[in-house]
């Protein structure tokens, strides 16, 4: 059994926990996956990713018919899918329909502001289910350092400034007394320190792996694998099943690499897969290894668990969690965090094409994607743009995308 | 040239109708930032996020920016890029990006990372985002304070002088009674215009203009309620005119401004004020903006909505407002995508939808 496999296994006896657990009543959080979830975790609360849960339900290929309501409904057809379709699913009325029979209602819910559609979208949730609603604040940074992965881990105060800092701290401190209320316990600052640690510690391990990775002679681990590799534990982030199932991870990798082991042999095109996962065709990341050799050797789960989650306490761990969440997505989708970040991993990693998801109605995700392109194209990096949304299939041309790509490969195969 | 064309000028020309003289010019990017601000530190403020008229059809197509700029990114930002590469705003001094203005954050990044890389002269105004929050509580407070002192500083540089607190007082007085001289041509045909040239316009003067316009008729036919996002064309105003007239507006561009930034003469109760008006879509706790939506639509008796092709904010409320329509017996039209620059075949094909409801 390979350690993607474990992780799978393990996050599917754990949800059946989890759904035990939240269908027979506990109280239960519903969150965007750029909240503090190190909060709820550390409490013993149990909670659902908004994004996640949009993810299974896209993968039960249910995403069509949602969509398809959703429309029916009143909401226009341009609104961001990928943070809404739980809404949707929630709204449709339908449980049986839905993965574990649908959700019932959250005990809170919480998101930030990093984009318009948050706030009304967990505004339509709290309605529904009479949930208290957290939202976090995100204000703009006016001066965003290109190089942000350099100063994250330890400069983190002047990079995303104090202001900013002392504002979401007050904020998540508020959420703690919020969690502290449903679950009767109290908040434990020095074992938060300890967890945070743990964290930290589980992060630098994924760096290990993104390093092996990138220097391998060849990839060792297609994205693929990768993904439920460091997804899970991410989600798990700080225990010790998660420290123990990375560096597990890690020695795979490792043991992979000295034995030579390459994903694809006939290796000649390292590919990334730049934005979210393609989540309701998973099996397109390993369409073009026999036909070109080209492989996906990066995807942004694994490089951005060091560089977007490490992040040095400094004596004030809950500060440090503000460090960690209050530019997280941000550092993914806008300029000049986005461009510079990806054309030193694909400097890093040795990538020739790039896949870019272009979702053409979800803003905050399809904002800044000619920026990347254009860094990435004078880096050196062919770039091909997949216009498509990442749980909507209903616009997805499998087959026109695999000629888009396998056009490009061929022009490149011809010109080497 | 008479009160009424010079006000449908300003409304025509905007930015480009402002020559350069006097008092640093501040462009503002977005409802968020009271104008009384920029006159308390020695600036003139004026609008920059709706392009002069003329824009669409003679606006400039700068390839810098078509590179960069997503067919799918905000009209309004994209064309303030296209008029930004083109030196359209040179000769003013600092532009101000209200981070909560759904197209004005995209701006700013797209802007300096444009400068950054060397796209875009490093010439030119200096960009400057205000990142007001419009959340209630101690701690945003607290930012919100912080962002008024970057603020300060911002102006500091262009004018040498920071915010005076008389001459704020003397700027919110100007504005009060500019909203006085509006109020009494809420019921004019051209309001929307008549209300928006202000933009362009010194507040005192503005107002001037307005009193020297005789009061319009008591407005009769339907109340018609309009929300949506931003237009910066009397577009559906004209469309309920012909049914009756407009009662609320809504929209950004709507009735909110400049009321939105009356109140206290003391900066930080001031933008404490803009920070908790209810009527924003990113209001927290945002309840309080589907109550402000529902009562300012209470005495309507038909609402037209319309959305731009990438909303992602208001289009969340559209179900609970038809809703709330239903419930009232307020027959509601949505009408769609707007574009950008509605053509006349977009203007019939939304009679036809108010004519299919009204039937």
């Amino acid at each position: 059994m390979t350690r993607a496999a474990e992780a799978a296994a393990y996050q599917k006896d754990w949800l059946k926990g989890l759904r035990a657990q939240i269908t027979s009543g506990a109280s239960f959080a519903f969150v965007n996956a750029d909240t503090p979830h190190e909060i709820f975790h550390f409490m013993d609360m149990p909670m659902v990713t908004n994004q996640w849960w949009s993810a299974v339900i896209a993968a039960k290929q249910q995403a069509p018919h949602y969509f398809d309501w959703m429309e029916e409904a009143g909401f226009h057809g341009h609104l961001p899918k990928y943070s809404s379709l739980p809404l949707m699913a929630q709204l449709e009325g339908d449980a049986s329909r839905q993965p574990w029979g649908g959700l019932p209602a959250p005990a809170l819910l919480c998101a930030r502001q990093s984009s318009d559609e948050h706030g009304r979208i967990f505004r339509r949730w709290s309605e529904l289910t009479g949930a208290p609603l957290h939202l976090l604040s995100a204000p703009g940074v006016a001066d965003p350092a290109p190089n942000w992965w350099e100063m994250a881990r330890e400069n983190w105060e002047e990079l995303y400034g104090t202001a900013r800092l002392d504002l979401l701290q007050a904020e998540i401190e508020e959420l703690i007394v919020a969690v502290e209320d449903l679950t009767g316990r109290s908040f434990d600052r020095d074992g938060f320190a300890a967890y945070m640690d743990k964290i930290d510690r589980m992060e630098k391990m994924l760096g290990e792996v993104s390093d092996l990775i990138a220097t391998a002679p060849k990839v060792p681990m297609g994205i693929s694998e990768q993904m439920p590799n460091v997804m899970i534990p991410q989600w798990h982030r700080g225990s010790d099943w998660a420290l123990s199932h990375v560096e597990g991870f890690r020695d795979e990798v490792a043991e992979r690499i000295e034995a030579g082991h390459a994903e694809c042999p006939n290796e000649k095109i390292r590919m990334m897969w730049i934005g979210a996962g393609l989540w309701f065709d998973t099996s397109f990341y390993r369409a073009f290894e026999e036909s070109h050799g080209a492989v996906f050797a990066w995807s942004m789960y694994l490089p951005f668990a060091s560089d977007g989650y490490i992040r040095a306490d400094h004596g004030d761990p809950v500060r440090a969690l503000a460090a960690r969440v209050s530019a997280m997505n941000e550092q993914l989708h806008q300029p000049p965090w986005v461009n510079e970040w990806l054309v030193a991993q694909a400097k890093k990693y040795r990538i020739d094409v790039a896949l870019m998801l272009i979702p053409e109605h979800d803003r905050f995700s399809g904002y800044g994607s000619l920026f990347a392109k254009r860094a990435l194209e004078r880096a050196g990096v062919k770039v091909i743009e997949i216009w498509s949304d990442m749980v909507d299939p209903r616009a997805w041309d499998r087959e026109a995308a695999v000629a888009q790509v396998t056009q490009a490969l061929d022009e490149m195969e011809e010109m080497a | 040239m008479t009160a009424l064309e010079e006000m449908l000028q300003a409304f025509e020309r905007r930015a480009d109708g402002m020559r350069a003289e006097g008092a640093p010019m501040v462009g503002l990017f977005g409802d968020g930032l009271p104008e009384a601000l920029i006159h308390a530190a020695g600036a003139r403020p004026v609008e920059v996020k709706a392009p002069p008229l003329a824009d669409a059809t003679a606006g400039p197509l700068r390839p810098e920016v078509s590179e960069i700029a997503e067919p799918f990114l905000d009209d309004f930002c994209a064309r303030f890029l296209h008029r930004l590469a083109a030196g359209a705003f040179d000769h003013i001094a600092l532009l101000v990006f209200a981070r909560d203005d759904v197209a004005a954050q995209a701006a700013y990044q797209y802007a300096t990372e444009m400068r950054r890389l060397g796209m875009l002269p490093s010439t030119g105004p200096c960009l400057h985002l205000w990142s007001l929050l419009h959340t209630e509580g101690a701690a945003a407070q607290r930012f919100n304070r912080t962002e008024l002192d970057r603020l300060e500083t911002a102006l500091h540089k262009v004018t040498g002088q920071g915010i005076d607190a008389q001459a704020l007082a003397d700027a919110q007085a100007r504005e009060a009674r500019r909203m006085t001289s509006m109020a009494r041509l809420a019921g004019h045909a051209q309001a929307f215009m008549l209300r928006n040239a202000g933009r362009w316009l010194d507040a005192a003067h503005h107002a001037d203009l307005l009193d020297s316009l005789p009061t319009p008729a008591v407005a009769g036919g339907r109340r018609i309620g309009i929300v949506g996002t931003a237009c910066d064309l009397p577009v559906l105003q004209e469309l309920a005119q012909e049914l009756g007239h407009v009662a609320a507006d809504l929209t950004p561009y709507g009735d909110l401004w400049p009321g939105n930034h009356a109140g206290p003469a003391l900066a930080g109760d001031l933008i404490d004020q803009v920070a908790t008006h209810p009527l924003h879509l990113r209001a927290n706790p945002a309840s309080k903006f589907d109550q402000a939506l529902a009562e300012g639509l209470r005495d309507c008796d038909l609402v037209l909505a319309a959305v731009d092709r990438n909303d992602d904010g208001f289009g969340w409320d559209l179900p609970a407002l038809t809703a709330l329509c239903e419930a009232r017996g307020t027959p509601l039209v949505m009408l769609g995508f707007r574009p950008f620059r509605p053509d006349t075949a977009w203007r019939d094909a939304a009679r036809k939808k108010i004519a299919e409801v009204l039937s």
